[in-house]
């Protein structure tokens, strides 16, 4: 058994929740800081945009904290956001202008921490990725980001866009072949 | 089972290549894996997608340090206050503190008990200048059944109310509404 002093120990989901339920900011502050990172990085590959999806993570919390009441079980708070992030960014999308497709400025810069030769090549394989990942419908590319980058289940997937597990599957499978083909270059 | 239409020339699909991936990179190739020249394409298309993945997955791209605060000041503008309870006052006129403000002291003093973490906490006044709480508790495996422990909250929270907010508790009802932490 652990001795641990117990505010060492960041505090469960389910714990947060219920706390920000009963009006507490500070509990809802640390969730926020919990989870606008991953929140963000899901917006950002959906929308190819920081600005945009900065918008989109301040909405889905703000909308989060007036819905606590109406989540039916507190330790389900982060399938809630990937859900609310997801559906905010395929209405931005629907929402934008046609020709006003993603714009990729968000090519990686090569990153400092890696020897140059290998940060080329991982820099160049990131690029060829967020271009590709441009290339899918919004609502592949959101099941595939779910999935392979945030680890989510193919049953919560399903439940975000709305088609059964097994559909899901095949989505990502497909997006999946879609990106190989794009990746083969950079071999 | 191909999941995809994506059928190669040798009329595998990339999905099976995918689902094979680990078994031909472990040396579990089969006859036609081991020569098929799209297999191996694709498996190197594959693999490209899988690294590049993996370091997607592993950025650790922030949003703007002042997304933090624009989130909370919005949620601040909408705290829900709750209702108010009297306190007790010589003076005339009255004071009143909001509910959620005892409640985060009887929570602060349920958390310092080890192994219990406060959740919900209901406050409200009896109407005879004492108070009635509900406080839901999540409690560490292992003294699942309270043990020593509820006691204890019960002492820290009634000597909370009394000291720090100046009401006395008349009924505390506690909930061990779950158990945190894995079993030992």
């Amino acid at each position: 058994m652990t001795t641990s002093a117990e505010p060492a120990t960041p505090l469960d989901d389910a714990t947060l929740v219920s706390r920000a339920r009963d009006g507490d900011v500070r509990a809802y502050e640390q969730l926020v800081l919990r989870y606008q990172g991953p929140m963000f990085r899901l917006a950002v590959r959906m929308l190819a945009d920081r600005g945009d999806a900065e918008d989109v993570v301040q909405e889905v919390f703000l909308n989060a904290w007036r819905k606590l009441g109406q989540l039916g079980d507190d330790a389900a708070f982060a399938g809630w956001l990937y859900r609310a992030t997801t559906n905010r960014c395929l209405n931005a999308i629907r929402a934008r202008k046609p020709q006003a497709d993603v714009d990729l400025d968000t090519a990686e810069s090569p990153r400092a921490d890696l020897q140059p030769e290998r940060a080329a090549q991982v820099s160049g394989q990131l690029a060829a990725l967020t271009a590709a990942l441009a290339q899918l419908t919004p609502e592949q590319r959101a099941c595939w980001l779910l999935r392979e980058v945030h680890g989510r289940s193919y049953e919560e997937i399903g439940e975000v866009v709305g088609v059964t597990a097994t559909a899901v599957r095949g989505r990502i499978a497909r997006a999946r072949a879609q990106l190989a083909e794009v990746m083969k270059p950079w071999r | 089972m191909a999941m995809t239409d994506y059928e190669l020339p040798c009329e595998r699909d990339v999905d099976q290549v995918w689902q094979r991936l680990d078994a031909v990179g472990a040396g579990l190739a089969d006859e036609h894996e081991l020569t098929c020249p799209h297999c191996r394409a694709a498996r190197e298309s594959l693999l490209a997608l899988r690294e590049a993945t993996s370091v997607l997955a592993a950025e650790e791209d922030v949003p703007s340090p002042d997304l933090f605060g624009r989130i909370m000041s919005a949620v601040r503008a909408e705290v829900r206050r709750g209702s108010m309870v009297p306190l007790p006052t010589p003076e005339p006129g009255f004071v009143e503190v909001s509910e959620q403000a005892v409640a985060a002291v009887l929570r602060y003093a349920a958390d310092t008990v080890d192994g219990v973490r406060a959740r919900r906490c209901r406050v409200r006044a009896d109407g005879e200048g004492a108070i009635d709480v509900e406080l839901t508790l999540a409690v560490r495996w292992g003294i699942a059944t309270g043990g020593a422990a509820l006691p204890m909250v019960r002492e820290r929270v009634t000597a909370a109310a009394a000291a720090r907010v100046g009401l006395p508790l008349g009924r505390l009802d506690l909930v061990v509404a779950d158990v945190y932490g894995e079993p030992e």
